[in-house]
């Protein structure tokens, strides 16, 4: 009587550590520390033409957003950049947002957003750098936490929490 | 009996961990791609008619100003009529802005469509999805073989009448 039960259970937890060791697998890939070399070598002009590296903020704990004006999840999560910004730029939180839109209204939108951080303007081509990083749809918004050192340290494709943002820029600073 | 109750012990918690586990290597959105979700086809409906059709996946959205078709060779000449109304949505930044859910109808015109060619039809759109990512804009394309045989000539009443339907 006792067997089968023995059997089915045992059957269970063996199922479960394949299970385990699939899907621990699968997060250590997801999480296999990725490049940034490309990203921080990016030059782009800003809302007024000029043109600035990335590579300027290497020693801060940077956070690269892509967005743009025509993507409404994007345009939600920003005022928690502007917010985090202002409260956590003196600790060495720099955000630098990557609008993949019009300059004219990239400038318009950073006007009424009273946007405190720098706004690049690029193009679809630019998207691809996130391609490697985990954004193969090269979708909006896409978010690049990078550590003091340069590393990646988390990428989020789609809207960040406050909550989660602010554990995972927290941890770094 | 203490092997049994340890062996149960065992599945349900490496059950529960394979579970935890696998769920948080998958905590980040996995859209699908846009010509998945934003699937494009055309059939001609008469000599110079074009029935262009986008099926929009649940859970994703298309802009109706940013849907834009053309026609190669250009020479072919491309009639699009005003797009059928979509759900309005007040934007505080960009105030009323349209969008469409399930699907959408367009019918296009050829104005000088030759038998025995291809035309191209070449739809440009962009789009969201409900998990809260946007697309860039995608361009789809479909070969229409225009058949060997009379062609109505251009401005045909029947023609310009069929010129949208939602």
């Amino acid at each position: 009587m006792k067997a089968p039960r023995l059997r089915n259970a045992l059957s269970i937890g063996a199922a479960g550590v394949i299970a385990l060791a699939a899907g621990l697998g699968l997060a250590l890939w997801d999480r296999t520390p990725a490049d940034a070399s490309a990203l921080l070598a990016l030059s782009l002009p800003d809302t007024h033409g000029t043109s600035q590296s990335l590579g300027q903020w290497r020693g801060k704990v940077l956070v690269v957003n892509y967005w743009a004006t025509w993507c409404g999840p994007c345009r939600e999560e920003m005022p928690e950049f502007v917010r985090a910004q202002r409260e956590l730029g003196p600790k060495g939180l720099q955000i630098v947002g990557i609008a993949v839109d019009q300059p004219d209204k990239v400038a318009q939108f950073a006007k009424e957003l009273d946007l405190n951080y720098p706004a690049l303007i690029s193009t679809y081509e630019a998207v691809d750098i996130g391609k490697p990083l985990g954004n193969r749809l090269a979708a909006l918004p896409f978010t690049v936490v990078l550590d003091r050192e340069g590393r990646v340290a988390h990428t989020q494709l789609g809207p960040l929490k406050p909550a989660q943002f602010r554990a995972i820029v927290g941890a770094l600073l | 009996m203490r092997f049994d109750r340890f062996a149960g012990t065992f599945a349900a918690v490496t059950a529960v961990g394979a579970l935890g586990v696998a769920l948080s290597g998958f905590g980040q959105v996995n859209p699908l791609a846009p010509d998945r979700v934003f699937r494009f086809t055309a059939k001609l409906i008469d000599d110079r008619t074009i029935e262009a059709r986008f099926t929009i996946a649940d859970g994703y959205y298309l802009y109706r100003d940013k849907m834009h078709f053309a026609v190669e060779p250009a020479t072919a000449g491309l009639t699009v009529p005003p797009l059928p109304e979509g759900k309005v949505k007040e934007d505080q930044f960009f105030g009323r802005v349209e969008t469409y859910r399930g699907g959408v109808v367009v019918r296009l015109a050829l104005k000088e469509p030759k038998p025995g060619q291809a035309v191209v039809i070449a739809a440009e759109s962009q789009g969201c999805a409900d998990i809260g990512i946007c697309y860039p804009p995608i361009t789809q394309k479909v070969t229409l073989p225009i058949p060997e045989g009379s062609i109505v000539p251009a401005g045909s009443p029947e023609a310009a009448k069929k010129t949208w339907f939602n």
